[in-house]
């Protein structure tokens, strides 16, 4: 059969239809609530499909990350609290916009152009991943190992953290990938005579420890603090958009673009979009000095930016295997534990789930329409949920999602030793993300390495001997001499904050 | 909590150094020059070279030691902060024993007492929300949640 067709099969299935349902409403409301981000929401979710077959798996996660990065824009623009960091980067903008009286269409805007941006992010996934594969196909250990290493060289160098403390972040994620049985030689390292730890580190409960647990901590300080209350009324939000669109319509593709590229990146992801988006919006635009003051022209480039991001994100994850930002990094984790490993080979033997997970980007991005216009409806409720009631249940869904991940507590111990270790982390400006995807890539890695080593007997030429690797190679080495140049150049900073 | 970079650095070179000499117990291979120690070796050098790196920074900057925010000082929001991994720690001991929906519906009432939530909403939310996670993942997902003093009944 035509695995298009078995796709549409697999997807407008009952159950795979509820199952995105219920992943788009919960998607918005951890969007909406400040503190709750969209990766948390995955790493929750990750528990729940569990005994999931792999399309409502995989679905629910697409959809739910769609909502969320939509809806992190509602709080930003109500309550200038951003409900994900993707939003952070023109919360303010959409405030002034509120306080101009233009609430309508600043959430007109939001929910209109994050649509369109989803949809193209979900184009160009659709365009080249399958492309893509057909080349990566013929890759061998040395444009693997090159690949894992300028994709975590990216992650370092795109998140906006000191580059000696993202270098650590990446390495302690690569070593806690060496726990368990040594892949090649079979040898048990870093184990201490441990049952649960020759299995390695669990990816999953390690999730939910460095992005729920250690977000936890950090709230409870602050759940007494008293929350602001929306006062304005949501109107119509469709007036005025297509004058918005007639003017700013280069915006809306130019974001949507920047956050195509940026998401394809490894380690970049829908955060990192709408800033770069918004300081590009800024610079090229004929009135910079109106940003700031709740102009639409810069919210238009960044919503659509950071929903674009997500799609694309996916590129990387579904040919290499090496995600592109942290949420993908856990759908990696995901794809593992059906037994799919992500690479170019999943093109050729699963065509169907690889459309089917193009179906429910597109699916998702449009149902945001309707489920998005609800969700600013209700938005005065949403934000009304007691965050003294809220913090408490997520802290039982992290417990029972990270011990359902392992049926032990071996789990729940895990969770705990990595929400402390994220929260250190956190206090000392020491990025996150990094660690997670050497945790996901540290494997692919180390077998790359040691293999291309073997074969080329120790002669660290060979691995530039082919003309893709050799290119990635040097691309690899040039990123990290622009990183030591840049070092040196900032090392005389007294206090690095 | 911040620690001043240079201590900060020099407890991961002490860390690289535990790493380095653990891996010195890893098995070599004869006619094999690429073993089990060779990557995380690397990983041991690299996060050393940091390490330093974050030493002579922090000698250099002379901040000052430790660095602590205002809300470690009030002791009711500190009590919150360590709550939370108190609470999971409370899971880990006490979910065998007792039981998951006894130790969840303590755990649950217990933190929305402490923060602040009257009674009458905090009591059903709680076991709710027990039922209701105990429902999803022990009986649709077949998580083996522990039944505890519950053993008879369910």
């Amino acid at each position: 059969m035509d695995p298009l067709l078995q796709a549409f099969g697999l997807v407008f299935d009952p159950f795979v239809l509820a199952v995105i349902g219920l992943s788009a409403i919960f998607g918005m409301f951890v969007g909406a609530m400040p503190g709750l981000t969209a990766t948390m929401a995955t790493a929750l979710l990750v528990p729940v499909t569990f005994f999931m077959p792999p399309v409502p798996a995989l679905g629910a996660i697409v959809t739910a990350t769609t909502m969320a990065i939509f809806a992190g824009d509602i709080p930003g623009a109500m309550l200038r609290m951003p409900g994900t960091p993707a939003s952070a980067a023109y919360a303010d903008e959409s405030y002034a916009m509120t306080q101009k009286g233009q609430l309508n269409l600043c959430m007109g805007v939001n929910l209109v152009f994050s649509v369109g941006g989803g949809l193209i992010g979900v184009a160009v996934l659709i365009a080249f991943a399958p492309m893509l594969a057909e080349v990566a196909i013929n890759f061998s250990s040395y444009e693997y190992f090159w690949l894992a290493c300028l994709g975590l060289t990216c992650a370092v160098f795109m998140s906006n953290a000191d580059p000696v403390k993202g270098f650590l972040s990446l390495f302690f994620g690569l070593l806690l990938a060496t726990v368990g049985i040594d892949p090649a030689a079979g040898f048990p390292r870093f184990t201490f005579d441990d049952v649960n730890l020759m299995g390695g580190v669990n990816f999953i409960a390690t999730m939910i420890g460095m992005f729920a647990v250690s977000e936890l901590m950090r709230g409870a300080v602050t759940v007494d603090a008293t929350t602001k209350v929306v006062t304005q009324a949501v109107g119509n939000l469709f007036r005025g958009l297509g004058g918005v669109f007639r003017r700013y319509w280069v915006n809306f593709l130019r974001g949507s673009f920047i956050g195509t590229a940026i998401g394809a990146l490894p380690g970049a992801g829908a955060d990192i979009a709408a800033w770069i988006s918004y300081a590009v919006s800024k610079r090229f635009s004929k009135q910079p000095e109106k940003f700031g003051t709740g102009e639409v022209e810069g919210i238009v480039d960044a919503t659509s930016a950071n929903n674009s991001a997500l799609g694309s994100a996916w590129i990387p994850a579904l040919v290499f295997g090496i995600p592109g930002d942290s949420i993908t990094a856990i759908v990696i984790g995901v794809l593992y534990m059906k037994g799919m490993n992500p690479g170019p080979t999943v093109f050729q033997e699963n065509p169907q789930l690889i459309y089917s997970v193009f179906l429910i980007f597109i699916l998702a991005n449009l149902i945001m329409l309707p489920l998005g216009y609800a969700a600013i409806k209700s938005a005065r409720q949403i934000l009304r949920v007691p965050r003294n009631l809220l913090l408490p249940v997520i802290l039982l869904f992290c417990l029972v999602g990270s011990f359902a991940m392992t049926n032990s507590l071996y789990g729940v111990v895990l969770m705990l030793a990595m929400g402390i270790l994220g929260w250190i982390m956190e206090e000392h400006g020491i990025p996150i993300a990094p660690l997670i995807l050497g945790l996901v890539l540290g494997e692919m890695l180390e077998q790359t390495f040691v293999q291309s080593m073997i074969k080329a007997d120790g002669a660290f030429l060979d691995f530039f001997s082919r003309p893709i690797a050799g290119t990635l190679g040097v691309l690899t080495l040039m990123i990290w001499l622009v990183m030591l140049a840049r070092g040196f150049r900032r090392s005389p900073v007294p206090n690095a904050a | 909590m911040r620690l001043n970079d240079a201590l900060l650095g020099a407890i991961l070179l002490g860390f690289a150094g535990w790493i380095w000499w653990l891996t010195s117990f890893f098995p070599a291979f004869p006619g094999q020059d690429y073993g089990p120690n060779l990557f995380p070796r690397i990983l041991a050098t690299g996060i050393g070279l940091c390490a330093l790196v974050l030493v002579l920074r922090g000698v250099r900057s002379r901040a000052p030691l430790l660095v602590v925010e205002g809300w470690v000082m009030q002791p009711a929001r500190l009590i919150s902060f360590l709550l939370i991994p108190l609470a999971a720690v409370a899971y880990i001991l006490v979910s065998d024993p007792l039981g998951f929906i006894p130790t969840a519906f303590l755990l649950l009432l217990g933190l929305f007492l402490w923060f602040k939530a009257r009674p009458v909403v905090a009591l059903p939310v709680a076991a709710g929300m027990t039922l209701l996670v105990h429902w999803f993942f022990a009986g649709l997902m077949r998580v083996p949640l522990p039944r505890g003093i519950l053993d008879s009944v369910l």
